[in-house]
């Protein structure tokens, strides 16, 4: 194994004993202060500053979840195929990422409705999902531990397939989270809010894909060739964008129908976002599709 | 008419080349060489004429022609 694996190795498995530690001083704050915070009780400055530890542990913990995805896909790429078992760590590693941010959100959310003396239901909502972190955090460390996935070899495959389907399989949970995101504005007008959900929210659920996108852009300026690909991919991704452009016109036009005589405020926020998520799904799902086809 | 084509005995005569080096040689994916053994992908002239190039062997060797039932 060369010097630099094993730095990043050991790197992988401290940042994984660390992100393990983090998750139970999470778990033992927020259980600890939940009472106290539902029955609006008084919190000291003490807990306040664990509360902010709780936050600033969930970034620690997002390098960890960063790593290990640096690490898959690197076993991927020069991997013989994506099997279902490193492909299922990739996705469970991309929503683990993006749910750190929904921690932080319903953290932040919780704590101001404590403040002005409101009521907190998003407590429901944050166990059930660092719980589900928790249980990739564990997946991940055993993985490391055990070097299950090595990085075979540096000699790369002369034309990349795997880093760009799983640019497609990153698309797909970001387009189908984004589209659920932009549709909550249909079904609750009043508490979405253009810039918290539809811009902070987009970066957010498009930062793995743009990760991803970045890595599939360094692949291609390694193989150095003028073309990006070759002729099965350049015929896939020709039908898949022919899809996309059917696919999102008549979805943005059914949009534009049905509000033709009653152009609600809601429109005007999520055409954008509606447009941008289905683009990126549909366009993944194509590629994905011929790409199973054969 | 269709194209038809041997790569994969081709593939067996040479070592038992994996789909994977030979994409390597002739500058695809391993998809692609996939795609062209199951017969869902024509190749170009190019990549035929690549590909034929790398077994040593004349292009109709590899691939050949086939006349749909329909046709005949």
């Amino acid at each position: 194994m060369s010097k630099n694996k094993t730095i990043m190795r050991i790197t992988n498995i401290i940042f994984g004993f660390l992100a393990v530690t983090l998750f139970i001083f999470n778990f033992f704050v927020l259980i600890r202060l939940q009472p106290k915070m539902i029955n609006f009780e008084g919190i000291s400055e003490f807990e306040n500053g664990l509360l902010t530890a709780v936050g600033f542990n969930l970034l620690v913990i997002l390098v960890f979840y960063l790593l290990s995805l640096w690490h898959f896909v690197r076993y991927l790429r020069n991997a013989e195929a994506i099997k279902p078992l490193p492909l299922f760590l990739v996705i469970s590693g991309v929503l683990s990422l993006l749910f750190i941010f929904s921690d932080i959100a319903l953290l932040t959310d919780i704590h101001k409705q404590y403040l002005n003396g409101l009521s907190q239901p998003e407590w429901r909502m944050v166990f059930p999902i660092m719980a589900g972190q928790f249980t990739v955090t564990l997946l991940f460390l055993f993985v490391q531990i055990t070097d299950r996935y090595k990085i075979k070899s540096d000699h790369h495959p002369v034309r990349d397939i795997n880093i760009f389907l799983i640019l497609q399989y990153v698309g797909v949970i970001s387009g189908v989270m984004g589209l659920a995101l932009a549709s909550l504005a249909f079904f609750f007008p009043s508490g979405w809010n253009l810039t918290t959900h539809g811009v902070l929210g987009g970066i957010v659920l498009l930062f793995p894909y743009g990760l991803a996108l970045l890595y599939w852009l360094f692949t291609k300026f390694q193989e150095g060739d003028r073309q990006w690909f070759d002729e099965k991919q350049s015929q896939d991704i020709g039908k898949s964008a022919l899809m996309t452009l059917i696919v999102t016109t008549l979805l943005m036009l059914i949009l534009f129908i049905s509000y033709l005589w009653n152009l609600s405020p809601v429109v005007q926020m999520v055409w954008l976002p509606i447009h941008l998520y289905a683009t990126i799904l549909i366009f993944s799902i194509g590629n994905l599709y011929l790409n199973k086809k054969g | 008419m269709r194209l038809e084509n041997n790569l994969r005995e081709f593939r067996f005569h040479h070592n038992e080349i994996s789909q994977q080096d030979l994409a390597n040689e002739v500058g695809v994916t391993r998809l692609t060489i996939h795609s062209i053994e199951t017969g869902k992908f024509n190749p170009s002239t190019l990549l035929a004429l690549k590909i034929a190039k790398f077994f040593n062997a004349n292009l109709e060797d590899i691939f050949y022609l086939v006349e749909d039932e329909q046709e005949k």
